[in-house]
């Protein structure tokens, strides 16, 4: 829509004399988004704010919290814990995720079908999925249950409680956000490009390696960045179903402000922000990721 | 024993039977029987309101019938009730001077680790608590009201009849097969130091101050074993529900909703935590005074009856159990015959120490 009323808007704006003193159409977005700018800065930009400052002038202006930070052995276990988790869910989200975006795109009654059972996770609160997950993976749920049926153990296996069940469930959630950038860049690939690389010759597999995989790298990208920055915040979920060192960050912070020690909480959100708006500035440079901002902005 | 504990026992065993069975007010044969507190000294009364910070869940529904609505009716002070208290909410509210709350339970831990950075809490007026209320329940920024335990629970099905008491037991794997949970440091807890110092043949009269490594080369030994370190109540109840562990740490309260489902699953006293609740009234509370009639008023004899028949955790009144059914007593952490089989949680020991040892176990739990 806005791609229909922005040239028209654009056009009028050139069109008006330089000498206008003063253009209320161009002043009227501005002054209908004021009211939300100024609801985030007040109750969101200005807490935040608030909040880091906590790292650096608590008791006095010092940087002694970071200083901690290269003693801090668990924080350190914490962090790579954290980062470890983050880049495992986001591979298994790209590798489950990639062939039901393919999917979503090809199917045509069955999309809205794929589309909701794809969107279920969203609608579910964090809570009764971790729950669920503890039904399913527990020493004698379903999973074992059916494992044990099948003669394919003798006895249980530990399956909840385990890094392994914080992956699952963690990818389980975080799947949404992989699949629909994907999907959303694999539309907009021109089907013609396809019927003429078939056309000329090539197997499905060289159509897939050399048209669609390159064509649909920013929605791999998009949701890759979405992911993984997501996955790196995760509190509930690891320490409902993870085992007795999945310990995440957001946990060890959750931990310090708990034992009042709020400096050094602030210390670590501030490790955390940085960490993901480090990963998102080294992304924007990256050939081709770029691109997939302008796609997702759109 | 004598003949009018017997007359009690057989008028009111009926119903103490069913309060064991179910941790829930069960109106229609529980809260008649439960005894009334008909007058209150003049100076408990008074007018407006106070709002209390509790715990919520079935304890604030306990507490409502408990103490709440008789306090209402006898004082004329309304009451209003809101779950979730928390140190760290009462230090924001104190340091930007929004102070919300007019009274939060909390336990002497948190009272005394938040007073330790700043003035936190208003003093306690002893003046007007009932001298029932036990010397060791007073201090000076707050008063403990509620006596409860940190215990070992296990399934009863799971040892061939075999029963485990205390902790040697419980970090006994061979005699005792099948994993184990134990509270983690996940919610600002602190870890169970003294369990470990038991299963290594500490006496449990010499367990403080805690000797931190060797409670850490104890944990060592059952580390494989304990595949969850819990951070809240419910936890526990779950996994041995699930039968995901045959023995955990728990807080007695939950065990009892959990027999009443019919889950096999027992305490076992025996080495087990005492440690207690406690009100607190946060510096600059706008109604501190009425705040501080309540504080009084739910540390009598029965009012604190009140709550141990509705829920089972003990009272800090030593006249309560004047109150209470033999068969209720018996399965209370002040019980006589449980008292003496807990430790008492040294919770000074813990705010001088903590903020050495959480960071130690964290650092252990992670090697």
């Amino acid at each position: 829509m806005s791609e229909v009323a922005q040239p028209a808007s654009l056009a009028l704006a050139v069109s008006r004399p330089q000498t206008a003193p003063f253009d209320w159409r161009r002043a009227v977005p501005l002054l209908l988004a004021a009211p939300l700018l100024l609801y985030m800065l007040v109750f969101y930009a200005l807490p935040v704010v608030a909040m880091l400052l906590r790292s650096v002038n608590d008791p006095s202006w010092t940087l002694s919290h970071y200083a901690t930070l290269f003693d801090d052995v668990v924080f350190q276990k914490t962090f790579w814990i954290t980062f470890n988790t983050s880049v495992t869910v986001t591979l298994g989200c790209l590798i489950l995720g990639y062939p039901v975006a393919m999917g979503l795109v090809r199917a045509k009654a069955m999309a809205p079908f794929i589309l909701v059972i794809i969107l279920l996770p969203f609608w579910t609160s964090v809570l009764v999925r971790s729950y669920a997950w503890m039904v399913l993976l527990g020493r004698h749920g379903l999973v074992n249950e059916a494992l044990l049926a099948l003669g394919m153990i003798d006895r249980p296996i530990r399956i909840l409680n385990t890094p392994l069940a914080t992956q699952i469930a963690m990818i389980h959630i975080l799947l949404p956000y992989m699949i629909l950038p994907i999907a959303n860049a694999l539309r907009q690939i021109d089907p013609s490009l396809i019927r003429a690389a078939s056309g000329l010759g090539s197997t499905p597999f060289m159509t897939f390696r050399q048209i669609i995989l390159p064509l649909s790298m920013s929605g791999v990208a998009a949701g890759t960045l979405l992911t993984f920055v997501l996955a790196l915040g995760f509190y509930i979920t690891p320490a409902m179903v993870g085992g007795p060192r999945d310990i995440t960050l957001s946990m060890l912070i959750a931990q310090q402000v708990d034992q009042l020690n709020w400096a050094y909480a602030a210390t670590l959100s501030a490790v955390l922000l940085a960490t993901a708006l480090a990963i998102l500035a080294v992304a924007r440079k990256l050939p081709g990721v770029g691109n997939a901002f302008r796609t997702s902005m759109r | 024993m004598s003949k009018k504990t017997i007359g009690r026992r057989a008028t009111l065993g009926l119903m103490g039977a069913g309060l064991v069975a179910s941790p829930f007010i069960r109106p229609s044969y529980g809260q008649a029987a439960w005894p009334e507190q008909t007058t209150v000294p003049d100076i408990l009364k008074g007018s407006g309101e106070i709002r209390i910070a509790t715990f919520g869940g079935t304890m604030q529904e306990t507490q409502q019938k408990a103490y709440f609505e008789p306090f209402e009716k006898i004082t004329g002070i309304k009451v209003r009730a809101f779950p979730g208290s928390d140190p760290t909410k009462i230090k924001a509210m104190v340091d930007t001077g929004n102070v919300e709350w007019d009274l939060a339970q909390l336990s002497r831990g948190s009272i005394m680790n938040l007073q330790k950075r700043g003035d936190y809490f208003e003093k306690i007026d002893y003046d007007i608590v009932d001298p029932g209320v036990e010397k060791q329940f007073r201090f000076e920024y707050g008063l403990e009201m509620l006596v409860w335990a940190q215990v070992l629970a296990y399934r009863t099905d799971a040892f061939k009849g075999a029963v485990p008491s205390g902790w040697a037991d419980f970090w006994d794997t061979r005699k005792f097969p099948g994993d184990r949970a134990l509270y983690g440091t996940n919610s600002g807890g602190w870890p169970e130091m003294e369990f470990a110092l038991m299963a290594a043949g500490v006496p449990p009269d010499k367990l403080y101050p805690l000797d931190v490594d060797k409670a850490l080369a104890s944990y060592a030994k059952i580390k494989k074993d304990v595949f969850k370190w819990w951070d809240t109540g419910a936890v526990p109840i779950q996994l041995l529900t699930d039968r995901e562990v045959t023995m955990t740490s728990v807080w007695n309260g939950r065990m009892a909703a959990l027999q009443a489902a019919g889950v096999p699953a027992a305490i076992s006293w025996n080495q087990g935590l005492s440690k207690r609740d406690a009100w607190g009234i946060p510096k600059g509370a706008k109604n501190k005074v009425n705040a501080m009639k309540f504080v009084a008023y739910s540390t009598m004899a029965i009012p604190q009856a009140r709550v141990c028949l509705g829920i089972p955790y003990g009272s800090v009144n030593a006249k309560s159990n004047e109150y209470i059914p033999a068969e209720r007593l018996a399965v209370l952490p002040s019980a006589p015959e449980i008292a003496k089989q807990l430790v008492p949680y040294n919770y000074d020991w813990w705010i001088e120490n903590r903020e050495t040892v959480i960071p130690k176990f964290n650092k252990w739990l992670l090697s």
